[in-house]
């Protein structure tokens, strides 16, 4: 990560914008018992509460580090009910980095987020057509399979 | 050049960043070696 994901323009400016970092050393106490974090380096995103909304594990080049930590941004608001601002991370991780490995997955939850911020399951369906179409063989586009039914 | 990532000393101060600041807290665990 130091080497070439930390000093990466755009990821430098990807955490000036939305993140408040602090690095753990994985022999340190008490954070790495207290997140049960086994491997390094592992990505925790929180809430200004402290609480855990999303993780990753294993190296990350910055086009999959921006658009994962932005996941785990769309996740806080999305656990915490508040699905325009989910959609807002959502719509630009998938517009930005439709490449991204997250990408499936930002298409799920952003079915999911307008399913509940507005009842019409037209959304999920819409998610998995999509799913289907460009992201045919992702565990989402499986996920999301049941969807064709509505 | 870009100035580099701005880390913080411990999760309370990037708590209240995140409070003062509307961001995300990260957590990131890492082994020097």
């Amino acid at each position: 990560m130091d080497a070439v994901s930390y000093p990466n323009a755009k990821v430098i400016d990807f955490f000036s914008k939305f993140l408040a970092p602090v690095r753990v050393l994985i022999s340190s106490t008490p954070l790495p018992q207290q997140f049960k974090v086994k491997w390094t380096p592992t990505f925790v995103i929180l809430d200004s509460q402290g609480e855990e909304h999303h993780r990753s594990v294993g190296f990350l080049p910055p086009e999959e580090l921006i658009p994962s930590l932005t996941l785990g941004m769309a996740k806080t608001w999305f656990d915490h009910e508040q699905f325009s601002e989910a959609l807002s991370h959502l719509d630009r991780l998938i517009s930005e980095y439709p490449k991204s490995d997250v990408s499936p997955e930002a298409i799920y939850y952003r079915g999911v987020s307008r399913y509940k911020a507005t009842n019409d399951a037209g959304a999920l369906k819409e998610a998995y057509q999509k799913l289907h179409a460009e992201y045919k063989d992702s565990e989402w586009a499986k996920r999301a399979s049941v969807y064709r039914l509505l | 050049m870009s100035k580099p990532i701005q880390w913080l000393s411990d999760l309370n101060d990037a708590k209240k960043k995140a409070q003062e600041e509307h961001k995300y807290v990260l957590l990131d665990f890492f082994n020097p070696l």
